[in-house]
Parts: C-alpha cells; structure tokens; sequence
C-alpha cells in the first residue's frame, strides 16, 4: 500500500502554465501541415494531432479549474460549470477565429489570420471574467474564487473547443487555405459547416466537467481527478480523430492512435489511484442467484 | 454594415438572451431531489431542461428558417412550438414516471393549493418531502418557460443569421449564447425551482440584468463577425 495522502498538490500556476502554453503550442503546432505542404507541394496533414494533444492539456487545467470552484457547491451541479466553460469558449473561440480571418482577408496580411487562436483565448478570459463577476456581485453567489476560476474555465474551454477544432481540421483558420495549388479546408468548412462542431462541443465538455463529477466527495484528492481529466481529454482527442476522417482521411490514424494512447495509459494511472484512495477492493463476484 | 443596422442586430441578440434567461425561470427544475421524488419539478438540473428544450427549438426555427422567405415571426413561432413540445413531452412523461412508477401524486409543498385548478394538495404530498411530481400549475409554467426559451433561442439564431448567412455557424453561435444564458440563469435559481408560483421566482431581476449585459457583450462579438460568409 502506498500512501496517496502525502502527494502534494500541483499548484495553480503551474497547472495555469501547462494549460495556456501546452494548449497554445498544440495548436499553433498544427501549422505544421502548411509548411510541409509548401515545401512538398502535397498536401500533408499528419501534424493535425498536435491540436488534439493541446486539447488535452487544456483540459488537464480547465478541470481543476471546475473542481476549485465546484468544491463551493453552488447548487447548481458540476455539469452546469462544464457546459458553461464551452458555451464561453464556443461564443469566443468561433469570433476569434471569424474575426482573424475577415481582418486578414480585408488588409491582406495573411499573418493576422494566425491570431486567431490567441484572439479566442482572450476574448474568451473576458468573457468568463465579466460572467464569474455578475454571478458574484449582481446574482450574489458570493463564492470567492468565482471570478478567477470563471475565467480559467473559459480561457480553457476556448482552448480545447480550437485545439479540437484543428485537429479536425488540419489546420486554425477560419477559412480555406491555399497553399501553392493545394487547398487546405478551414475550421468553416470541414468543422462547422459538417456539424462536427456538436460532437466536439458536448465531448469538450463532458471532458472538462466530468473528471469532478466523477470524483467529488470527501476524499476527493486532486491527482486523481486530475489522471481522470487527462483520460476524458484523450477520449474527447479519439473522438475529433474520428470526425477528422472525413477531411483528412488517413491523416486522422495518428489523432486516433495517440489519443487511444494516452487514454489507456491514463485510465490504467486513474485505476491505479481509485485502488490506492480506496479504504479497501474487495472481490465481491456475481450475485448470487437464489431466490426465484 | 450600416451602423444602426447593427445596433438593432445587437438588440434583437440581447432581448433574445433575456427572454432565454426569463424562460428557464419559469421551468419546473428539481434535480436531485426530484430524480428521488422528493421535490417537486423534474428530476434534472436546469441546463440540461434548458439545454434540451433549446436544441429543438433551435432545430424546429432552423427548419423554418430554411423555407424560402420564412419571415420573422415564423421562424420564432416555429422555435417557440419546438421548445415548448419538448418540454411538455418531458414533463409528461416525467409525470408519468411519478404518478405510474413511483407511485405518488403532482402536488407541491409550496402552495396549499394549486393556483390554477385551486385544488388542494397539501394533503398529497408525502411526509418528509417537498412535493413530487408536476402539478398543474407547474406544468403551465414549464410550457410558459419552453415558449420563452424557443422564442429567445430562435431569435438569437435569427439575428446572428442576418449577419453570417451561415445556418451552421448560426446556429452553432445561438447555442452558445444559450447555455451561457441558461447558466447564469440557474445561478440565480440555485439548483432547484418549481416555477412562477415559487419564492425563488422573484429573484428574477438580478438574472435579467446579468444575462442583458453578457448577452450584450457577446452580441457585439456576434455582430462583429459579419464578413464571416
């Protein structure tokens, strides 16, 4: 037996750190695919998984943003935070990314398409802001850490829901992209226009919102909540793999492959935590049948 | 785009998330107490009632929407009779589940009678619990709420619409816009509400302002993406 109780907790900052680089460079990383495209002249979108890994990481920070606030009970439920999350991180991640494409395709300077991500991020923070403060100071929830958390729940909901989003698509924009004579289809086109976009909302946010639910109580310690989170994120990475068949055809095996990786490794590592927590596993076997 | 145009594409938004948030208000939520039949309402947290009632209303207006020439008020009649089936198929069978599962009848702690039939039913409801099951009045309240939401969601959608030209991008906007409203909404309710006849009802204003000024902002970032077609 190896005793859990002594394991220190990760600290906010570095998980606050983990969570903005980790889900930024996962995503600024899909870029990639255009620079081998250019160079090969063929279109290559095996680097789409770095969106679904930096999905991940900001999941491993957005659900311990929920389990510091929901630990208040708000009466509302956990579920409710988690969707909240992803309704913010929808409304900004899809202006930001709307936004930069316009604004480059009004000047001309293609380089402003590449903020979108970081617009997301930003207006996302805003927006989870001004919302933690109207439930603390006009609805009156009166929950301390409501302002800061709000804000991180949707900083990071706007990380997954764009770092899902490209590895759907191959890439961050908001529009199509050519590069030389090849297209690369945009967030528009192959995430929403396709629907894609419901799955990898609702997936983005069980993920966010279920690693607390799951675990809340008592003896609820933050690493196992936390090896949950990484697992769900890896479920939610699958999934955006899968969608991602339809545009990127065989370039979605390393999305699916690495994240079935990381989910087994880490459902193993959360199993492993579940027995430690536990008082005791006992072997109960099948009910037995005896009563007609 | 015309400024004023803007202006009024920016209010359409921002009445469509009061109306969003004045909606779930009037929803008989009880979560989960009411999942055990010990509260009144159904046994579910409000954003996901709201959640649910919204999608079909946001389906229901998007079908509209798609008929060539739909007007206004159809599209939001249509999002209005979405919503509002859902909620009264959930309620119903819901009801179903408590009066033929469960075993006990709609009555509610809360009102010694029923404010619509004026009916008694405090001698219904069983002892230790707050009420189970949906009571007329509480019924009506819930169709008030499916109305409200379907005509706030598909408003929303209608709006952002007018500015993208993109039913997916539309749509996907107008449910986001929806959830956030429905949370800070049930903020507000903290959990559980049994609908208009609650005491919980008169929090309402403070909802109102909150969800009128987020509403605003986001609209300003709805409205801001209008070359996104």
């Amino acid at each position: 037996m190896t005793d859990s109780v002594a394991k220190p907790d990760v600290p906010k900052r570095k998980l606050i750190a983990i969570g903005i680089l980790g889900g930024l460079v996962g995503i600024y990383l899909t870029y990639l695919n255009v620079v081998a495209t250019d160079v090969t002249k063929t279109p290559i979108t095996y680097f789409s998984f770095f969106g679904g890994i930096g999905a991940v990481l900001a999941t491993y920070w957005g659900a311990d943003a929920v389990r510091r606030v929901s630990k208040y009970g708000l009466g509302t439920g956990v579920p409710s935070i988690g969707m909240l999350a992803l309704g913010m991180g929808l409304v900004a991640s899809m202006f930001g990314l709307a936004i930069a494409g316009d604004v480059a395709n009004k000047t001309g300077l293609e380089a402003l398409g590449l903020l979108g991500p970081i617009i997301s991020f930003v207006v996302a923070i805003g927006i989870g802001f001004i919302i933690g403060y109207l439930a603390n100071n006009v609805i009156g929830i009166n929950v301390p850490v409501m302002v800061g958390c709000t804000t991180e729940i949707a900083g990071s909901g706007a990380l997954i829901l764009v770092g899902l989003s490209a590895a759907v698509a191959g890439v961050f924009t908001f529009k199509d992209l050519a590069v030389g004579s090849v297209t690369i289809y945009g967030i528009q086109s192959s995430v929403i226009d396709t629907g894609f976009i419901a799955v990898l909302f609702i997936a983005s946010a069980l993920a966010i919102l279920h690693p607390f639910n799951a675990c809340l109580g008592p003896d609820e310690t933050q690493y196992r909540t936390l090896r949950l989170a990484i697992s769900t994120g890896a479920i939610a990475m699958i999934l955006a793999g899968i969608s991602s068949v339809a545009r990127l055809e065989i370039a979605a095996i390393p999305t699916i492959v690495i994240g079935l990786a990381i989910w087994i490794i880490f459902f193993k590592k959360y199993y492993e935590a579940v027995k430690t927590d536990a008082a005791t596993v006992v072997e109960t076997g099948l009910i037995p049948e005896t009563e007609v | 785009m015309e400024p004023i145009t803007m202006l009024l594409l920016i209010l359409g938004i921002t009445i469509g998330g009061v109306l969003i948030c004045a909606g779930v208000h009037f929803v008989p939520v009880g979560g989960a107490p009411a999942a055990m039949a010990q509260a009144t309402g159904i046994g579910t947290g409000t954003v996901m009632l709201a959640t649910g009632s919204g999608l079909t209303g946001l389906t229901s207006a998007g079908f509209m929407l798609h008929l060539h020439g739909a007007t206004l008020p159809q599209v939001l009649a249509s999002g209005a009779v979405g919503a509002m089936i859902m909620m009264c198929i959930t309620m119903l069978i819901g009801n179903v589940i408590y009066i033929f599962g469960v075993g006990v009848p709609p009555a509610s702690a809360k009102r010694k009678t029923d404010i619509i039939t004026g009916s008694r039913q405090d001698l219904y409801v069983s002892k230790g619990t707050e009420g189970h099951g949906m009571p007329t009045m509480s019924f009506v309240s819930g169709t008030i709420g499916g109305l409200l939401g379907g005509v706030g969601g598909s408003l929303v959608f209608y709006e952002v619409y007018q500015v993208n030209q993109d039913p997916a991008l539309s749509g996907i906007f107008a449910v986001g816009i929806f959830i956030v409203n429905a949370v800070v909404a049930s903020y507000n309710i903290g959990g559980t509400i049994e609908g208009f006849h609650d005491p919980k009802f008169k929090r309402l204003p403070k909802a109102l302002i909150s969800c009128l000024i987020v509403t605003l902002i986001i609209g300003v970032f709805a409205v801001l993406i209008a070359g996104g077609a």
